[in-house]
């Protein structure tokens, strides 16, 4: 446990119990700094705000930051968003399949879409705007922080699932 | 506009083989465009039915039609829909059958043949991805 103060109240936390408060709940839009909490991009005062029960007005992002990253959390500014033109970088040298239809290749969409197999996401560029096990909890939460897709779709659990299709 | 071919994560690591997609948005979920596979194996367009409902796409009473999808039996409900395809760039709207089947197993939609009627569609898969054209 680490004992940290935030705006005048003292608190007694770990990882875990910071996960834990995260559990049922969607990060928000990232507009430009984010901690990395179990393969997830979250804005820090919301993550802090949800630890804590504080208002978000009783501290600063920095705050939040330092808070998260005293306690082993990664956290990063996001990088100027992407252009929507789904054509990125993969296009120019496409991978090649090595074995049963997969390949070694790192791309950057691949990767972060990997912490969220089996759950839907929406996309735009190579971020993952919001992940969630249904469709449903997926529009719901572009409605609400107005935000735009440029597609959606479910992460496969298996390559079964994007083979055997044409039907009628 | 140009599609990159979507690569996806395997459940064992490595990444799928990219297949060839398009985002094709229903009238009422334009913020949500759903990723659809290029079939020409298929006839239809068809998608999972949980979206009808968050589009508003009243399916009671609609025609239906049972079929067999990666070797799992489904229904299917058709509804004529307005649809939207873009790049980010460009647009283009069509209004079309839309079946909407459950329960769906798969991760995207599936754009069949019923789509291309309306498209120039070039498949670069070397390239990893495709480049469509509407038609008039």
């Amino acid at each position: 446990m680490t004992t940290m103060t935030v705006s005048g109240h003292q608190f007694d936390l770990d990882s875990r119990s910071v996960e834990a408060a995260l559990q049922g709940a969607l990060p928000e839009p990232i507009h430009e700094h984010f901690v990395v909490i179990n393969g997830r991009r979250w804005p820090p005062k919301q993550v802090l705000s949800l630890v804590t029960g504080l208002d978000r007005a009783d501290f600063t992002t920095h705050q939040a930051r330092r808070a998260l990253t005293r306690l082993g959390f990664a956290a990063a500014r996001a990088v100027t968003p992407r252009g929507s033109h789904p054509v990125a970088s993969s296009a120019a040298a496409p991978p090649r399949p090595l074995a049963a239809g997969t390949t070694e290749r790192r791309e950057p969409q691949v990767e972060a879409l990997r912490p969220f197999i089996g759950l839907w996401v929406a996309v735009r560029g190579d971020d993952v705007l919001v992940a969630a096990p249904s469709a449903k909890e997926v529009v719901a939460w572009l409605a609400k922080h107005r935000q735009r897709a440029q597609s959606m779709f479910r992460v496969p659990d298996s390559e079964q699932a994007i083979t055997g299709t044409a039907p009628q | 506009m140009r599609f990159a071919f979507r690569g996806l994560p395997a459940a064992g690591g490595g990444t799928l083989t990219p297949r060839p997609v398009v985002d094709i948005a229903l009238e009422g979920l334009a913020d949500a465009p759903m990723e659809c596979l290029l079939d020409t194996g298929a006839l239809r367009t068809r998608m999972s039915a949980e979206l009808a409902p968050l589009a508003g796409i009243e399916l009671s009473g609609a025609l239906t039609e049972e079929f067999y999808i990666g070797g799992l039996k489904t229904v299917g409900a058709v509804a004529r829909v307005n649809l939207t395809v873009t790049d980010g760039a460009d647009e283009f709207s069509w209004d079309a059958p839309v079946w909407f089947c459950d329960p769906w197993p798969h991760p995207f939609g599936l754009a069949g043949l019923g789509f291309m009627y309306h498209f120039l569609v070039t498949m670069r898969a070397n390239d990893g991805y495709l480049d469509i054209e509407p038609q008039p």
